[in-house]
C-alpha cells in the first residue's frame, strides 16, 4: 500500500463492456447452440471493415455483428452454415471486385479473407479428448 | 474448468489485455489443425489448446509484439526443425488506456474529467488529502493519497499507461519522473518551463547516467501548442497530446491552415 494515511478507492472499470461479442457468443453457447464465428483475418485494397471485425452466424441463419454488409456477407453466411454443420473451420476469400451479383452501391473493390469457425459449448473438452 | 469464452470475457471485464491466437492455415505439420487456438494474457498461456510446444513458443513471442502494436494481424510462423508453416491470426483485446495524473492541483481537475469523457481509466494521486479527495475528483476511478513516488513504484504500469506529471513543485515532478522513466508507459509528460526541464534532464544525464534515448521519450514541456491560457485549456492540450501519441496523428489542422 501507499504508506500511512493512504486511501485507496477502486471502482468498477466503467469502460468494461458487458455486451462484447464474447458475451453474445457465451449467451448462445449456454443455450446449447453451435455458432459460426466469421472474422476478417486479412484484407487487400479497399474493404468496408477492418481486420479483426467479426460476424456471428447461428444455425438458423441469424446474423449478429457485421463484416461489411452486402459486400460478400451473403456468401460468408452460406459458408458459415456449412461450418456449423461440419464443425470444420475454413477460410473464405471474398472478392469485392467480383461481386457482380450485387447492385448495392456498397461495392468496395478490395479482397478480404474471412476465417469461419464453429464454437460450441463442449468444444474445448471434446478437442482435448 | 473455465471455458475459453469465459476467459475472454474475464480479460475484458477486468480491464486486462489479451491476445487470442487462432490457427488459420497449416502447411507441413500434422499435429496442428486450423481452429486450434490459445489465449495469451500477461505473456502466459491463459486458455485454449495449442499443445504443440514449438508453435506455442512462437505464438507467445508474436503475441507480445501484437499487443505492443495494439493491432490484430495474421502472421505466418515458420517453425524451426521442419515444423512447417502455420498461419496464425492474432486478435488483440487491448486493455482500456490508463491515465495516471500525478499531482492534484488546478489542472488535474479538468484533466481527470476530460480523460473520463475519452474513456480512460483515471487514477489521480497527491500527498495532500486536501487536494486528492472525492469531492474534487468525483469521476476518477481511483484517488490515492501518499508519497507520490512510492505510489508510482507499486502501481502497475503497462504499454497502455499514460503518465502526466503535474505536481506542485519541480522537485516532486523530477522524483516521480525518475521512478517512471524506465517503465513501459506509452507516454510520460511533465509540466514545466523549458529552462527547468533542461536542468532536470542535465541532472539525469550526469548524475543518473540515463541514456539520451530514454530521456527523449519524455514529453516536456507537456502538451500541444494550442495557445492555452486557462487550466481547462491546458488540460485539453495535454489530452490532445495523449490522443495524438495513442492514435498516431500529426496534430496539424486537417485543412492545412
Amino acid at each position: 500500500m501507499a504508506g500511512p494515511g493512504a486511501c485507496h478507492e477502486d471502482r468498477d472499470i466503467k469502460g468494461a463492456k458487458k455486451d462484447s461479442i464474447y458475451h453474445q457468443i457465451k449467451e448462445f453457447l449456454d443455450k446449447g447452440e453451435t455458432l459460426a464465428v466469421a472474422t476478417i483475418v486479412s484484407t487487400k485494397g479497399s474493404t468496408p471493415r477492418e481486420v479483426g471485425a467479426k460476424m456471428i452466424v447461428t444455425a438458423w441463419g441469424e446474423i449478429l455483428g457485421t463484416i461489411g454488409g452486402g459486400c460478400g456477407e451473403a456468401d460468408v453466411k452460406r459458408e458459415a452454415i456449412e461450418v456449423i454443420q461440419t464443425r470444420r473451420p475454413r477460410t473464405v476469400r471474398v472478392d469485392l471486385l467480383d461481386d457482380i451479383s450485387s447492385d448495392s452501391p456498397a461495392v468496395c473493390g478490395g479482397i478480404m479473407n474471412v476465417f469461419i469457425e464453429a464454437w460450441w459449448k463442449q468444444r474445448e473438452t471434446e478437442d482435448r479428448g | 474448468m473455465e471455458s475459453l469464452v469465459d476467459q475472454l470475457i474475464r480479460v475484458q471485464e477486468e480491464g486486462a489485455a489479451g491476445v487470442l491466437a487462432t490457427v488459420v492455415e497449416v502447411e507441413r505439420n500434422g499435429e496442428v489443425q486450423p481452429g486450434d487456438n490459445c489465449l495469451v494474457r500477461d505473456g502466459k498461456l491463459a486458455g485454449g489448446k495449442i499443445r504443440h510446444a514449438r508453435l506455442l513458443d512462437a505464438v507467445l513471442k508474436e503475441a507480445e509484439a501484437r499487443l505492443k502494436e495494439e493491432k490484430s494481424k495474421m502472421v505466418s510462423l515458420e517453425l524451426p526443425q521442419g515444423g512447417g508453416k502455420i498461419d496464425v491470426f492474432f486478435e488483440v483485446l487491448p486493455s482500456p488506456p490508463k491515465l495516471i495524473v500525478v499531482g492534484c492541483g488546478h489542472i488535474a481537475v479538468p484533466l481527470a474529467k476530460l480523460a473520463k469523457v475519452l474513456d480512460f481509466h483515471v487514477t489521480v494521486l497527491d500527498d495532500r488529502i486536501l487536494f486528492a479527495n472525492r469531492d474534487r475528483f468525483p469521476d476518477a476511478d481511483e484517488v490515492r493519497v501518499g508519497d507520490m513516488a512510492a505510489i508510482l513504484k507499486e502501481m502497475s504500469i503497462t504499454p497502455s499507461t499514460y503518465i502526466v506529471l503535474i505536481t506542485r513543485g519541480h522537485k516532486y515532478d523530477e522524483l516521480c519522473l525518475r521512478e517512471t522513466i524506465y517503465s513501459p508507459a506509452k507516454y510520460i509528460g511533465m509540466i514545466g518551463s523549458r529552462r527547468r526541464i533542461q536542468a532536470c534532464f542535465q541532472r539525469f544525464r550526469e548524475e543518473e547516467k540515463i541514456a539520451e534515448e530514454v530521456i527523449q521519450r519524455v514529453y516536456a514541456p507537456i502538451g500541444l501548442d494550442i495557445g492555452t491560457e486557462t487550466p481547462e485549456e491546458i488540460a485539453l492540450s495535454i489530452m490532445a497530446e495523449i490522443v495524438k501519441v495513442r492514435r498516431g496523428g500529426t496534430a496539424k489542422s486537417l485543412s492545412g491552415k
